[in-house]
């Protein structure tokens, strides 16, 4: 399936497309474009003002996109609460490690283009996943 | 002469009722720093961070039943563009003395407190670092202020946690 989101991606756009390559569309192929009109019309889009998988309310598009695809695993919601804050900083969650994460990725845009930065970030959410699942796990507070 | 620069503006309107999502409307927008030209009509210097966020506050003002449309602009003249800068420049002025403020307030107290208070001035600086555009000179003021506490807290450790008492009775 084609996926299409804003080019220049930042935290809640990489973590939505590891989050759709690794629970919902494994063949997934990702567009990036600069105005929603760009959008191919095969495509879903994702993270954009005026579609369906985007911020909603408080949420922003990794937790709309857990609500829709009813994804209810505890640690792909810990990480929801990691790119909220990286994203949105509204303190809704308490994640000190968000800031950092935004930096990362702040400064990845800076040397990689999209689809490179989709490369390089999964196997940071993958590590990010597997730290959080262990913790969850072992009732380590974090 | 300098050319103004590029804003992103919101035109918005929130129906008063009910009103917890106009208030989170306006505390969105309180947390981004806007500049408040005119009731309903906010701006913020243009770059890919500011847009999008006038973007998603948009659609919030849109799903609470509300109407909103962003804009991209340039004010007419120079002078305009150095008024709004110098009013949210002083907005944020106001906010750092707080942060001097209370810097130096907590010097005066115990290890742990000054350690308490660290902590918390480094968030609300870091707030308002975020939401601040054209920083005044107090900026770095505040950040000095804050750094100077931290040095005094970590010289100085909290004095009256249990494994301290022990320490000393040791």
């Amino acid at each position: 399936m084609k996926w299409a989101t804003r080019a220049g991606v930042h935290i809640d756009r990489a973590a939505c497309a590891w989050l759709i390559r690794r629970h919902i569309d494994q063949e997934a192929e990702f567009v990036f474009v600069t105005d929603p009109d760009q959008v191919p019309t095969d495509a879903t889009a994702f993270d954009m003002r005026g579609v369906e998988l985007s911020h909603h309310g408080p949420d922003c598009t990794f937790e709309t996109i857990l609500r829709r695809y009813d994804l209810t695993d505890p640690v792909l919601w810990k990480l929801a609460e990691l790119v909220h804050e990286a994203d949105i900083d509204d303190e809704r969650f308490d994640a000190p490690e968000a800031r950092g994460l935004d930096v990362v990725l702040r400064g990845l845009s800076m040397v990689r283009d999209d689809t490179e930065v989709l490369e390089l970030t999964a196997p940071l959410f993958d590590g990010l996943y597997e730290y959080h699942r262990r913790a969850l796990l072992l009732g380590r507070p974090l | 002469m300098e050319q103004p620069g590029t804003w992103v503006l919101l035109c918005y309107r929130v129906p008063r009722e009910p009103s917890a999502p106009r208030i989170a409307v306006w505390r969105r927008l309180k947390r981004l720093g806007v500049a408040q030209l005119v009731d309903g009509l906010v701006a913020l210097p243009a770059d890919a961070y500011t847009r999008e966020q006038l973007g998603w506050v948009a659609e919030q003002v849109v799903e609470a039943g509300g109407t909103a449309t962003v804009w991209l602009g340039r004010p007419a003249d120079a002078r305009q563009e150095r008024e709004l800068a110098a009013a949210m420049a002083e907005a944020r002025r106001a906010e750092y003395l707080a942060v001097i403020a209370e810097a130096e307030d907590a010097a005066g107290r115990d290890g742990a407190a000054r350690g308490q208070a660290v902590r918390r001035l480094r968030g609300e600086l870091r707030r308002i670092n975020r939401r601040d555009y054209f920083p005044p000179p107090e900026a770095e003021r505040a950040r000095r202020a804050v750094a100077h506490l931290a040095r005094g807290a970590a010289d100085q450790p909290a004095a009256d946690t249990a494994s301290d008492v022990e320490e000393r009775q040791l």
